[in-house]
């Protein structure tokens, strides 16, 4: 069976629609960061399919940048998440209400 | 015996990135193996920035050069991924001198911090470097990787205080927010190749001026969210949720280079990406760049006004001049909006240095009630802070007046009178709020005593109110190298 690049774009952009919301709906901060990463997945699925429909090396290249961040990411995200907890003993967002004028 | 032959690469092109990340690790490594005084790592630190300004100037020449002879490939270094031109270097020479400020605003945080006092320093010249990158960055991923080095770091200075304070909320919310803002981007760069098949800026104008693009929902779609990650990255609004409260819950001493990275970086990105790459669409994004520049105005001067903590009104006002960057691009050229983004920056550092002598380098929250009767506290810090603040707001003979100006004009040569109608109604409103901490500071009693400004903070504030008078009185200088700071 043969899928056209383009459906896998389109999951992509589901992909990326399911992560933005939930990060927008959910309120624990790991669940949150979780759609971050599914967010950036989703890029790199577009990516992929992209530069696999293009016949270009470029896109599929890129894929590797962008994972490198993501790592890079989860390292600095999970040291505050965990700065916080230790704080507060909770991860949701919605205790985190100090801050406002 | 094979032989090997190396691919020609200009060193040149990278060198001040090159100098800024050994500094870096240096700073870090020489912390680990010798645990010298604070001094010694702030000199590193000092030498770095200073032998990496050194090179953009080097860069500055040969840029010059290339563009005389009209050698204009070798200013595009490393197959595409970095270019040398005109723009890269001038903001990286920013870029590089709001380092210094920052490190030098911040320096009791860095003292205070003891033992970690080493990595805020790294943390603050990674940023550079990463931003640096990111300004000088021919390749959109590239592009990516460069916002990332720089923000990353950024998140981490925004938590890095000694104290239990609300630094771990500000950080959090700046991660969420900044991690998601850096996906809606990236997303685009994808959406932008997947459309047009082109990594490279240069390469992407190329196609649009050789193919008419029949159905561009896809690189509209992708130029949209593109704008919309930068957007967030230099708080204009409808995206700037994040930035009162991450201004006010970083440590004091950080708060002010943070912002002025982030907003030199993300406007030269944003140049950079719709004056050079995609010109051809601007019937698409002028209209959506003036009403996020018009809408970034007026939200940001009018809830600056009912603001009681210090550091929420500087954001506010940070939004507001967002828009008024914004309306240099709408303008269509990069002169103003380079002379805006770096006397804006000055000023931005400044104004912080001063909220990091009054509450304190590690502090969250700056309540307006600390800064009343701040002249008789200390009459050199008030009148630098109002000097700074009516820079801010654009009075003239200071050069927020001249940025304003430039910024202004050409966006009404550009056919936008009505944006330019509406910021001056947001500069108008502006006064009002920036106006109030100058009659706290200087019609209000205290009884509070006298403050001690360190050596440091002094440096900074000198500088700071030396440039805002400087560029308001005598801009030619300034505007002219804005003027040959074109993008290819």
């Amino acid at each position: 069976m043969i899928v056209a690049a383009g459906w896998y774009m389109a999951l992509a952009a589901a992909l990326f629609v399911i992560g933005a919301l939930g990060l927008l709906l959910r309120r624990n901060a790991l669940v949150m960061f979780m759609c971050i990463e599914l967010m950036l997945n989703a890029v790199n699925l577009t990516l992929i399919s992209a530069g696999r429909a293009l016949n270009d090396l470029n896109g599929q290249v890129a894929v590797f940048v962008v994972l490198v961040v993501a790592a890079a990411e989860v390292v600095v995200g999970l040291a505050i998440i965990v700065a916080v907890f230790r704080r507060r003993a909770t991860a949701s967002v919605d205790e985190l209400s100090e801050l406002r004028g | 015996m094979i032989e090997i032959t190396t691919p020609d690469v200009s060193w040149i092109a990278i060198l001040p990135e090159l100098v800024l990340a050994l500094g870096a690790v240096g700073v870090l490594l020489v912390e680990v193996q010798w645990k010298p005084a604070t001094r010694v790592l702030g000199a590193i630190s000092a030498i770095t920035l200073v032998i990496a300004i050194f090179f953009t100037f080097l860069q500055w020449a040969q840029a010059g050069d290339a563009l005389e002879v009209g050698g204009l490939d070798e200013l595009v270094a490393f197959s595409g991924m970095i270019v040398m031109d005109g723009f890269a270097v001038f903001g990286r020479f920013v870029l590089l001198v709001m380092a210094g400020l920052g490190l030098l605003a911040g320096w009791r945080l860095v003292e205070r911090l003891n033992r970690r006092g080493a990595e805020a320093i790294a943390l603050v010249l990674l940023a550079t470097t990463g931003f640096s990158i990111m300004v000088a960055s021919n390749n959109l991923v590239m592009m990516f990787l460069g916002l990332e080095i720089g923000s990353i770091s950024l998140y981490i200075l925004a938590g890095l205080t000694e104290e239990k304070t609300k630094a771990d909320e500000a950080a959090m919310k700046y991660f969420l927010l900044g991690s998601f803002a850096s996906a809606i981007f990236v997303y685009g760069v994808a959406l932008l190749y997947a459309g047009t098949g082109q990594l490279e800026i240069l390469a992407i104008r190329q196609f649009f001026t050789e193919f008419i693009v029949t159905r561009p929902a896809v690189i509209l779609i992708g130029l949209a969210l593109i704008i919309v990650g930068l957007g967030f990255k230099v708080s204009a609004a409808p995206f700037h949720s994040w930035a009162p409260d991450v201004y006010q819950g970083a440590p004091s001493g950080v708060v002010g280079y943070m912002a002025a990275m982030a907003k030199i970086a993300g406007f030269l990105a944003m140049a950079r990406i719709l004056l050079t790459a995609v010109p051809q669409l601007d019937d698409s994004w002028l209209p959506v760049i003036a009403g996020i520049s018009a809408l970034s105005m007026l939200v940001g001067s009018t809830i600056a006004l009912v603001q009681s903590d210090v550091r929420r009104l500087l954001a506010y006002s940070g939004v507001a001049h967002a828009g008024f960057i914004l309306t240099g691009i709408v303008g269509g050229a990069t002169t103003g909006m380079l002379f805006y983004v770096t006397v804006y920056s000055i000023q931005l550092i400044g104004a912080f240095a001063v909220v990091a002598v009054v509450s304190g380098p590690s502090s969250s929250g700056s309540s307006i009630d600390e800064y009343r009767g701040l002249a008789r506290r200390s009459p050199a810090l008030g009148a630098a802070f109002a000097v700074l603040l009516l820079g801010m707001a654009g009075l003239p003979l200071t050069s927020g007046f001249v940025a304003k100006f430039g910024v202004f004009s050409e966006a009404w040569a550009n056919g936008y009178g009505w944006l330019v109608i509406v910021a001056l109604l947001a500069s108008v409103i502006s006064f009002a709020f920036y106006l109030r901490v100058i009659v706290a500071m200087y019609m209000e009693e205290t009884e509070e005593e006298g403050i001690v400004v360190s050596l440091a903070a002094r440096w900074v504030l000198t500088i700071a109110v030396a440039g805002t008078v400087l560029a308001g009185i005598l801009p030619a200088p300034l505007i002219d190298l804005a003027a040959d700071a074109f993008p290819l």
